[in-house]
């Protein structure tokens, strides 16, 4: 049985993946055991409130249902219904959680062909998702239809630079939003891609797109001024590009109080989280869970070795499996 | 302030032995049976199944193929070229039964073909622009070319040098028509438009091959081949 399964997850998956997954588990089982045996109910409730774990997804493109069941690669990956089923094993054994998304929602299946993008709001809404940016794809019902589908959505989405002034979206997005979770009190702000030459003009109409650099600095400061410990952006831009374009590289290398970029856009399953330096110094992770719902990715931060009051910010950052 | 940060990450990736929250099944049974009843329905068959690659693929060839055939049908004439940007080929089909759903999964956009006359000298700079598109290479039927320094070369439009002072008929998609997919030197240009969405050509084209006995697969003709 366990070698038909293992069989089964060599033909589906690349190999590394099913290596970092074995690898994962056997760790998984060795920090359970230590942990109850060495830590008391005291200092659990004192590490629980300084620990927050993040949950993120990006471009799931309406991917409601697995895979189809059709010999393809992906076949019955996915779905909203075994990943709610994974959040909240996940929400149970951990007390903070940021649930977050980094755009392109629509798109791909045809239920949004269908429906215009009501049942996925209604799902993440449901799976408790705490905030989104928008891509590309999100505009593809036109401007008019993605401000309608947000009656459906009780999470904010974020993003600092497109202004929506004189269009459907005028003060229905926001740039960022502070969250408290425990001791730890996060901001999170959202950044968006040139939409000239990528989206037709009569689907997003008069947005009008903005430097991401020079909006996410302005936007962190913002944050960092207001006492936030971790800043986290939701970026649609892409993880990297060969010409140069403006990218989540460029952005972590370029920015000043950034922690983290949840990234999406160019679909790619990151390995390990990918680390940079950033204006400070300080270092920076980035971090994408390829497409369609088939991963969700979770970073976990430890702030029991900060005093209150102390942001994240760091020379270094070491990365270790969960 | 420590100077390290420990942070720890994991992947979870979402298996079909994961388990599920059956609220969210029967939150989507009614949006599912709807789609079933219109999305379901088999047009055709594939034997080998098609996929998706650059500089040329076997889905590829199947959509330019399918555009060309249908663009010189509703617009009622001769077409040169028929160009589908790479990253609108949005899934592969696997063989066996082809459905209207996968149709739609393969072309999700609301996109519509039309035609433009573009002298040689634009056609070329499509073509290097398609030559640098990624890893470079685009689903394209009635030309074939190399790509060498990440330029175009050894173009053929039916069989023939391209010259960069003729005029061609070429199918695009609006999307693409209007400058999408960073085609700027396409704007601008007038627009042959009869309101035919790829996706429902695609699905009339693989009627009309299954009504004729044939399945829908393609072959790799080199048509665009790396040279370098």
């Amino acid at each position: 049985m366990a070698n038909q399964l293992m069989q089964k997850l060599k033909t589906e998956l690349p190999m590394s993946i099913n290596r970092r997954k074995f690898i994962n588990q056997t760790a998984i089982a060795g920090a359970a055991l230590l942990a109850s045996t060495l830590v008391t109910k005291e200092a659990h409730a004192e590490a629980a409130n300084n620990r927050l774990t993040i949950l993120h997804t990006n471009d799931v493109h309406s991917r409601l249902e697995p895979f189809p069941m059709d010999g393809g690669r992906n076949q019955g990956m996915g779905g909203v219904a075994a990943r709610a089923a994974l959040i909240a094993s996940i929400r149970k054994e951990t007390e903070h959680v940021l649930l977050l998304d980094a755009g392109d929602i629509f798109q791909g299946t045809p239920y949004f062909n269908m429906y215009q993008g009501e049942p996925e709001m209604k799902a993440m809404t449901m799976m408790g998702y705490d905030a989104a940016t928008m891509g590309n794809h999100d505009f593809d019902g036109g401007i008019e239809n993605f401000a309608t589908q947000l009656q459906h959505a009780s999470f904010p989405i974020l993003i600092c630079n497109y202004d929506f002034s004189n269009t459907p979206l005028e003060n229905k997005t926001a740039p960022y939003k502070i969250f408290q979770k425990g001791k730890i009190k996060i901001g999170i702000l959202g950044l968006g891609i040139e939409l000239e030459g990528l989206v037709p003009q009569n689907l997003y109409g008069k947005t009008i797109y903005q430097d991401p650099i020079l909006a996410a600095n302005k936007t962190a400061d913002i944050l960092k001024k207001q006492g936030c410990d971790l800043i986290i952006c939701l970026s649609h831009l892409g993880d990297k590009y060969d010409d140069g374009k403006i990218s989540d590289e460029i952005l972590a290398k370029e920015t000043e109080n950034i922690d983290l970029i949840l990234g999406g856009h160019t679909h790619r399953f990151f390995e390990i989280p990918r680390k940079y330096t950033n204006k400070k110094q300080n270092e920076v992770l980035v971090n994408q869970v390829g497409w369609a719902g088939i991963q969700l990715g979770r970073i976990d931060y430890d702030f029991s070795l900060y005093s209150a009051g102390k942001r994240v910010a760091s020379k270094s950052i070491l990365i270790r499996n969960k | 302030m420590p100077q390290t940060a420990v942070v720890e990450y994991k992947d979870y990736q979402i298996t079909k032995e994961a388990p599920v929250d059956s609220s969210f099944i029967r939150f989507l049974a009614p949006y599912g049976s709807v789609l079933k009843s219109s999305m379901g329905k088999v047009i055709g068959f594939s034997t080998e199944g098609l996929s998706l690659k650059q500089p040329e693929s076997t889905i590829g060839n199947f959509m330019a193929d399918a555009m060309k055939q249908q663009a010189e049908k509703h617009f009622n004439q001769k077409v040169d070229a028929a160009f589908v940007n790479y990253g609108g080929v949005r899934s592969n089909i696997s063989k066996g039964k082809l459905t209207v759903g996968m149709i739609f999964e393969l072309m999700p956009f609301d996109n519509l073909i039309v035609l433009q006359k573009l002298s040689g000298k634009v056609l070329m700079q499509l073509l290097d622009k398609i030559a640098v598109d990624v890893n470079g290479g685009w689903p394209m039927a009635g030309i074939t070319m190399e790509i060498k320094d990440k330029k175009a070369t050894h173009v053929l439009v039916n069989g023939q040098a391209l010259n960069t002072t003729n005029i061609y008929i070429v199918a695009n998609s609006d999307y693409v028509a209007n400058g999408g997919n960073d085609c700027a030197m396409l704007k601008g240009i007038a627009q042959m438009n009869k309101g035919i969405l790829l996706r429902d050509a695609l699905i009339e084209y693989v009627s009309w091959l299954t009504a004729n006995g044939k399945s829908i697969d393609a072959k790799i003709e080199n048509r665009t081949t790396n040279v370098n």
